[in-house]
């Protein structure tokens, strides 16, 4: 990761959406991007040049924009209609996004479209996060990441976050995965944990 | 034989990249949903040479003017249905509401400093009638915004008459049970007709009392009885003892009317006749077997 001091940047053309920048770089914003929270947490995380990256929960495409200026190609698959409609703006400008209007729970509905990847990102408020990231793993090489941003009060509001996040995590172990990392997002989003598996 | 995007690529290995025009491959793409227990991705390595594309942007380049197009379609098909237009009118309504109390509330603080020896507390006076109030300052701020108040809720009485006119017309016997208005209302919390319809009955009876409802799950409190169709008469002038039993018959009834309106989208008179006389029952004291 390209880092100024202690601020995470990316490279390429700024004014997405209306990020700041620093030096020509765009700056990446751990209070709005999870993965910037998990780069300021964790050293090591790193996005290499020639990955290729399947990325459910695309959103409005702010991180994924970020992603496209890593990497060699973002797969972003995004099922709302609104988001969708700001993503394909996003990947108007970043000529490596392939935005994919389908449900991450329905990997059918895009599997043709994606290749094999070097690692999957997912953040998805849904239930069942961990089994949604499972039959997804298809599509990740062996030696790939998952990092998986674990909204817990989408999978269980009444739970303790604790809980849901050890669930999770027994699910993934129990699915194959090598849990390498995980840790809370805290301070920088509230109640969400983030587990970095690696597939065998 | 493995299908993607671009063509087929055959057990024994074989490519069969198809046509490279867009068109064409956006009709294939419509229905193309591989079986995942058989399917093997693509390997970015076989981009070049398999797909026909020479170079991986080239490849990259097709493949995104078909997602985008597709996804597009999409978008459009999902903003052509009817509810979606009567879920933005009910949050207009709702933010209206909010919008009028509290310039209302402050108009009222204004009022007051100009009027030392006004109280408002124990006189039984409506929002029209404080509206008139504050117009009567003459030439000052506050008359011309009280004049603008009022314009805005003459507004709002028209937007509500709107909302029940098009619910009647996009869930005929979900209105035709609680009325344009309290359906327009139910479509909007659950996020669409599609959405209602497939909640059960009980999650209709609660919709708009969630806070209620989550505090009775984390805690011991009583489950609410009512969400938003408390709002129909019915329900809010039953007697206390039978409102919950009103309740969750017009939730019951609600839920199948749903249905009815998603599925066939045409009113079924047997159907409200005898559901109404269902919640007559209920709601006279009638027991429930």
């Amino acid at each position: 990761m390209i880092r100024i001091g202690n601020v995470i940047v990316s490279e390429g053309k700024g004014g997405v959406y209306g990020e700041k920048m620093l030096r020509g770089y765009r700056v990446w914003d751990p209070y709005r991007s999870k993965f910037a929270a998990l780069a300021k947490i964790n050293d090591e995380t790193d996005l290499e040049e020639g990955w290729d990256v399947l990325y459910l929960g695309a959103a409005n495409g702010t991180t994924v924009s970020h992603f496209a200026d890593y990497v060699r190609t973002v797969y972003a698959v995004e099922f709302a209609p609104r988001p969708m409609q700001d993503l394909i703006e996003v990947s108007e400008r970043r000529k490596n996004i392939v935005p994919i209007m389908a449900d991450a729970t329905r990997p059918g509905e895009y599997a043709a479209f994606v290749t094999e990847v070097d690692m999957i990102y997912q953040d998805v408020a849904q239930p069942d996060q961990a089994g949604i990231a499972i039959s997804n793993l298809p599509f990740l090489k062996s030696g790939g990441l998952l990092v998986l941003m674990l909204k817990t009060r989408s999978v269980d509001v009444c739970e303790t976050p604790e809980s849901v996040f050890e669930e999770s995590k027994a699910i993934l172990e129990s699915a194959g995965l090598k849990i390498d990392f995980s840790c809370w997002l805290k301070p920088y989003h509230k109640d969400h944990g983030c587990i970095v598996c690696r597939k065998p | 034989m493995q299908r993607y995007w671009f063509g087929d690529i055959t057990d024994d290995g074989e490519c069969r990249p198809l046509s490279r025009d867009p068109e064409e491959l956006i009709e294939r793409c419509r229905s193309l949903e591989p079986d995942m227990k058989t399917f093997v991705p693509f390997s970015p390595e076989k981009v070049i040479g398999c797909s026909g594309y020479t170079t991986r942007e080239e490849y990259t380049g097709v493949l995104r003017k078909v997602c985008i197009s597709l996804a597009r379609e999409k978008i459009t098909e999902y903003y052509s249905a009817g509810d979606l237009e009567l879920i933005q009118m009910v949050r207009m309504l709702n933010e209206l509401d909010h919008v009028i109390n509290l310039l209302v509330e402050r108009g009222m603080e204004w009022y007051i400093v100009r009027n030392p020896d006004f109280s408002r507390k124990y006189k039984n006076m409506n929002q029209k009638k404080v509206i008139g109030m504050m117009r009567r300052q003459k030439r000052t701020g506050l008359s011309s915004i009280a004049a603008e108040i009022d314009a805005l809720s003459d507004k709002r009485t028209r937007l509500m008459k709107e909302i029940s006119a098009r619910a009647a017309d996009v869930a005929p016997n979900c209105s035709e049970i609680v009325g344009g208005l309290v359906a327009a209302r139910l479509i909007s919390s659950a996020g669409g007709l599609r959405e209602l319809a497939f909640l059960p009955a009980s999650a209709i009876q609660v919709t708009g009392a969630e806070s209620a409802l989550f505090t009775h799950l984390k805690g011991g409190t009583p489950s609410p009885k009512h969400g938003i169709i408390f709002q129909h008469r019915r329900v809010h002038n039953a007697d206390r003892a039978v409102r919950g039993k009103v309740a969750r018959v017009v939730a019951g009834k609600l839920g199948i009317a749903a249905r009815i309106d998603y599925f066939r989208g045409e009113v079924d008179p047997e159907f409200l006749e005898k559901a109404q006389e269902r919640i007559d029952f209920v709601f006279a004291g009638g027991e429930v077997e």
